[in-house]
């Protein structure tokens, strides 16, 4: 599929809740490539990526992608460039799986009108690429936690958006269950060209999925760009707070933390 | 798929057989084929002859308004229960509980005891239902605000709106005060052609919307941020719902007084039959509404010898109902 790509640019963002600020004077994300959000608990990794979802409540001028102001768009209108994966969906009432995932179709469909057969195909064709099109009929609280945040995705691409933001999409699951994520992230960058930015926990992962990585602690960015240079043992240590060695293998960073 | 297109096929017939039920029902009795021939002899005059005078009366002024009124109006509360179910990101909520009942009657019973034909009855109970579902929108709005807090806000401003009704009651005249007190108990007994005339369109137009609506509702019950980032309004889209639920809810007690239950009921029991996806819910409340109204107030009136209030009725079905899916539930709300 050829879309075209975004680059995502941030200029002199400030957005504060109770005690907390996140204050980024200029990042950007570049296009068709995967940028991983790292930094310690609390350190807004989820506010900047809902703030580039255009999710919180941002000044004009600060968030732009290939230079249209996102402050300034629509829901429907942002919501055909950007899709959200949220970490976990909540579920008041049982959809099928299929019912779920044509839900991302919304912002291509009029205020009153029901999805076509045409934006069914591209459920099913959202279903087939996360690998769950016999899932289709089943009720989603059948479904496991790994299988779940798989539909979240599905869902997302059945939004058809050129832009992808995940909040923490492999946490909580096993080590298997998060690497095929990442995989199937790594096949959306790839095949789709999308532009991907997501948070992690994991900075191991990180170091291997990603083409980008923008450090963060106490809501400011202290390193960005090629994995390798903001993974140093320096940085970890001041942003983290442990002692850490750095081991290059086969063109990649693993980081083995002391105790 | 198939099981779900023979539901509607099934509730559909179900809803013919018992219109013609109810068109039988009385203590004037008709038998099958007298009762088609009075009913079809507007469009076929030859028929006319065949029936008599007082079948033409019994059916045409007494019991055909009736039974349209109850179907209108069960398909009424059913489909704003249900589109107020997904407002509120939870199955067990219905105009009743949540206080809009409660508002549109204390509206109503304003208009009638004291502006009389000045202010519509169907306008000042719109007014107040709808002031009732802000107040619960915006106490209940809590962060993590849980179906405790929404029951509760929800039980509070009953409280709020039924003392103010009783204050009504307590400066009416006797001779009002005895109207309002059977109206207010839910009754299709004084329904005539002027009930269906005045409630019919706003019902059947506000219904319209609503059924055009009903994918967006599926968007409506994700968490607000999920539907901002589908591309959703959240804020003006639920303001649609809610003006158009209330609308309905209001219209049905300006008309016919409280009826509990049946907007918690049917769209529980469209969901067992049909599944959760509101693009079928909605159609499959509004006939099976239709059906079973109908068919409580057939009960009410044929049970005993003298006739039961509907709402009654209803609210004895209904309490147990929710007491079950409560319990059922408990696990969900607690999460």
């Amino acid at each position: 599929m050829d879309e075209t790509q975004f680059l995502i640019e941030v200029k002199k963002l400030r957005f504060s809740y109770d005690s907390f600020q996140l204050d980024i004077d200029s990042l950007s994300f570049p296009a068709g490539k995967i940028t991983a959000i790292i930094g310690p608990n609390g350190a807004g990794k989820t506010t900047l990526l809902k703030c580039l979802a255009g999710l919180l409540p941002i000044e004009k001028k600060t968030i732009f992608y290939d230079s249209q102001d996102i402050a300034r768009l629509k829901e429907p209108a942002r919501a055909r460039i950007i899709g959200y994966v949220p970490q976990e969906h909540s579920l008041a009432f049982n959809y099928s799986v299929l019912e779920f995932v044509v839900m991302g179709r919304a912002a291509h469909l009029s205020l009153f009108s029901l999805p076509s057969s045409r934006d069914f195909e591209s459920a099913h064709q959202a279903l087939e690429f996360v690998g769950l099109s016999s899932f289709a009929s089943r009720p989603l609280s059948e479904l496991s936690s790994g299988e779940r945040r798989l539909v979240l995705i599905a869902r997302s691409l059945a939004q058809e958006t050129p832009v992808l933001l995940l909040d923490e999409p492999t946490t909580f699951l096993d080590i298997r269950h998060g690497l095929e994520i990442l995989g199937l992230v790594r096949r959306l960058a790839g095949q789709k060209g999308k532009t991907i930015v997501l948070t992690l926990h994991d900075i191991n992962q990180a170091a291997q999925f990603a083409d980008n990585l923008v450090m963060i602690k106490q809501g400011k960015v202290v390193a960005s760009g090629d994995p390798f240079r903001v993974l140093t043992e320096e940085l970890l240590e001041d942003v983290y707070g442990v002692k850490v060695s750095l081991l290059d293998l086969s063109g990649r960073r693993f980081i083995v933390i002391h105790s | 798929m198939k099981a779900k297109n023979l539901s509607f096929w099934l509730v559909f017939l179900l809803l013919l057989v018992i219109f013609f039920l109810s068109l039988s029902l009385g203590a004037y009795r008709l038998s099958l084929p007298e009762l088609i021939k009075t009913l079809f002899s507007p469009i076929f005059p030859s028929l006319r002859e065949s029936t008599s005078e007082a079948a033409q009366s019994i059916i045409f002024q007494i019991r055909l308004p009736r039974i349209l009124l109850a179907m209108i109006i069960g398909c009424a509360l059913s489909l704003s229960g249900a589109s107020l179910q997904a407002l509120f990101r939870n199955p067990l909520v219905n105009e009743y509980l949540l206080g809009l009942s409660s508002g549109a009657a204390f509206g109503a019973s304003l208009s009638i005891v004291f502006f009389g034909p000045k202010i519509p009855v169907q306008l000042s109970a719109f007014l107040f239902s709808l002031m009732a579902v802000f107040i619960v929108l915006l106490v209940s709005r809590s962060p993590g605000g849980s179906i405790v807090s929404l029951l509760l806000t929800g039980v509070i401003v009953s409280a709020f709106f039924s003392a103010l009704l009783t204050t009504v009651e307590y400066l009416a005249s006797p001779y009002a005060l005895q109207a309002l007190f059977f109206w207010l108990m839910g009754s299709f007994s004084l329904a005539g052609w002027r009930e269906v005339i005045i409630t019919g369109p706003i019902i059947l137009i506000a219904a319209f919307f609503l059924l055009l609506f009903r994918w967006r509702l599926n968007l409506l019950s994700l968490s607000e941020e999920e539907g901002r980032s589908l591309g959703i309004n959240v804020q003006r889209e639920k303001l649609i719902v809610i003006a158009l639920a209330t609308l309905m809810t209001s219209a049905a007690v300006a008309a016919v007084g409280i009826i509990g239950w049946i907007g918690l009921i049917v769209p529980h029991l469209a969901r067992m039959m049909v599944g959760a996806d509101n693009r079928r819910v909605l159609p499959f409340s509004a006939l099976l509404g239709s059906s079973l109204l109908l068919l409580a107030d057939d009960l009410a009136r044929a049970l005993t010898s003298f006739e039961i209030p509907v709402g009654i009725f209803t609210s004895l079905i209904g309490i147990p109902l929710f007491i079950y899916l409560l319990k059922k539930s408990t696990r969900l709300w607690l999460s």
